[in-house]
């Protein structure tokens, strides 16, 4: 079995019913997040267009955080996921450094590394992750890769426009995105200025190690 | 379409090691570089190598000390470093690291009890392991850096080559600032050490200019953090590192070694010093200022 995520970003309506189970599923703290959606807008007006993106763990076959964890406190499970287990972490934040998607944090609670872990514990008793329960356009596909009868191998067979969060990387990501775009899935496609929008404040955190 | 640009994001992390890490790769290369370099001078000059028999240990723990207090300092879970010898998992850069390290402390009081008890055979029987651990203990940061796979300009060869100039550089200037202070005068040695300092400044100095000029080349993400470094926020750490610990080193040796004037080699090699934790620290958090998702 080999667990995989994707989304058609066509069907994204950027309603965050997904990254708000996600928070409630899991007690993500405030300040922090598993599962989130960003909005890249492109374009001038009248010509212009809405990109919404969810972004959470790729759970990659090559995960670069399993590989640089001293104590292996990121592991693979079975099923392909990479789980965490806080009570080994010792809070490097080494895997915050490897991971090229930015989907690790330091829970400012258990002072432990923890990230997505495709709701592991609801897997296990059968459930769909929270965010597929939750979205209401069933962007989110979630399946085993290796069942060619599942509705995620499906999706990936009918559909050529498949896409992959930093392919050149080499770290396999089990986390596929349909009807995507360049702008929407490279960070430095899009810029990123600081400061209030018509939605939120974009910033920067600060030093995350000062403690 | 035309440009494109975030509206709705949370708030990301920006520097995830900061000033301690900085700080340990500094410290580090002072407590390598200082063991290599005193074990060369002390094959090549065995009549003079009480100096250097008694400075590898004392620069070597003070700064392998420093090295380890600030790592287990930059730990969310400083209490549970005794894990990463318990629950090692050898793929990761970090777990070497911190076994080449505990290697080296013990060579390093092996070689302060040599010192201490006057007992130079001892310290000789362990040089040859000393050196490959030292050798090991100052590359395997970058290692960590080659792993850290987000952060796309360290390159493990680049990265492996720059720490082991940044050794020389950093063992010379402590060295030579030993010389001065303790008033040890030994021409031949002294214009060696500005030797080495200036030869390793010069090709670790030229690395990091290539890596301005040619960073373009390997990706995307390696060309937008040399332009921090070079303009961007980081610009003030990156061209203070830039010239005192490449431009004014080469000078002053130069200066020094022509003329003989010797009494510029210290300045030469507290220059250097400050310095590397400057150009350190700038190249530490260019790749943190860019966002990866």
């Amino acid at each position: 079995m080999k667990l995989g995520f994707l989304v058609d970003l066509s069907r994204c309506m950027g309603c965050m019913a997904c990254a708000v189970s996600c928070k409630a599923e899991n007690d993500v703290p405030l300040n922090s997040w598993r599962l989130r959606v960003k909005y890249i807008d492109q374009g001038e007006f009248p010509e212009v267009k809405r990109h919404f993106v969810p972004l959470r763990c790729n759970h990659c076959e090559n995960a670069p955080c399993e590989r640089i964890c001293p104590v292996s406190a990121l592991h693979y499970l079975p099923n392909g996921i990479v789980n965490v287990d806080h009570n080994r972490c010792i809070g490097c934040a080494s895997c915050m450094m490897a991971c090229p998607y930015n989907a690790i944090y330091i829970d400012p609670i258990t002072n432990s590394a923890d990230k997505c872990t495709y709701c592991a514990h609801r897997i296990e008793v059968g459930m769909m992750p929270a965010c597929v329960v939750a979205c209401p356009t069933h962007a989110n596909i979630f399946g085993d890769l290796d069942d060619p009868e599942s509705e995620i191998s499906k999706y990936l067979k009918e559909h050529k426009d498949v896409m992959v969060r930093k392919p050149e990387l080499n770290t396999k990501p089990k986390h596929f995105y349909v009807r995507g775009s360049t702008v929407a899935l490279d960070p430095l496609a899009s810029e990123r200025p600081e400061g209030y929008t018509l939605f939120t404040e974009v910033k920067f955190l600060d030093h995350i190690g000062g403690h | 379409m035309l440009g494109a640009e975030v509206t709705f994001d949370v708030a990301l992390p920006k520097v995830v090691w900061g000033w301690l890490v900085s700080t340990n790769m500094w410290a580090k290369s002072i407590a390598t570089g200082s063991f290599l370099l005193g074990l060369y001078f002390i094959k090549k000059y065995p009549d003079n190598d009480n100096f250097f028999r008694k400075w590898i240990p004392i620069l070597g723990l003070i700064f392998i000390g420093i090295t380890l207090l600030v790592t287990v300092l930059d730990l969310h879970h400083m209490f549970r470093f005794w894990k990463i010898f318990l629950f090692a998992h050898f793929t990761s850069a970090v777990t070497l690291g911190a076994w080449v390290v505990s290697g080296f402390v013990v060579i390093l009081l092996i070689s302060f009890w040599s010192w201490a008890s006057g007992n130079k055979k001892l310290f000789d029987r362990f040089m040859i392991p000393g050196a490959v651990l030292a050798f090991f203990s100052t590359i395997y940061t970058a290692g960590i850096m080659g792993q850290s796979t987000a952060r796309e300009i360290w390159i493990f060869p680049a990265e492996m080559i720059q720490m082991l100039l940044s050794a020389a550089i950093a063992g010379s200037a402590a060295y030579l600032i030993v010389m001065f202070l303790y008033n040890i005068q030994n021409e031949s040695i002294k214009r060696e050490l500005g030797y080495i300092l200036l030869g390793s400044a010069f090709l670790s100095g030229l690395m990091y200019v290539g890596e301005l000029m040619f960073a373009k080349m390997h990706s995307e993400f390696s060309y937008e953090v040399a332009k921090i470094l070079a303009f961007g926020e980081l610009a003030p750490f990156f061209w203070i590192g830039m010239i005192l610990t490449f431009v004014v080193p080469m000078v002053m040796v130069g200066i020094a070694n022509e003329k003989k004037k010797y009494e510029y080699l210290p300045m030469a090699g507290a220059s250097a010093i400050f310095g590397l934790w400057f150009i350190k620290h700038a190249w530490l958090l260019g790749p943190q200022m860019l966002p990866l998702s």
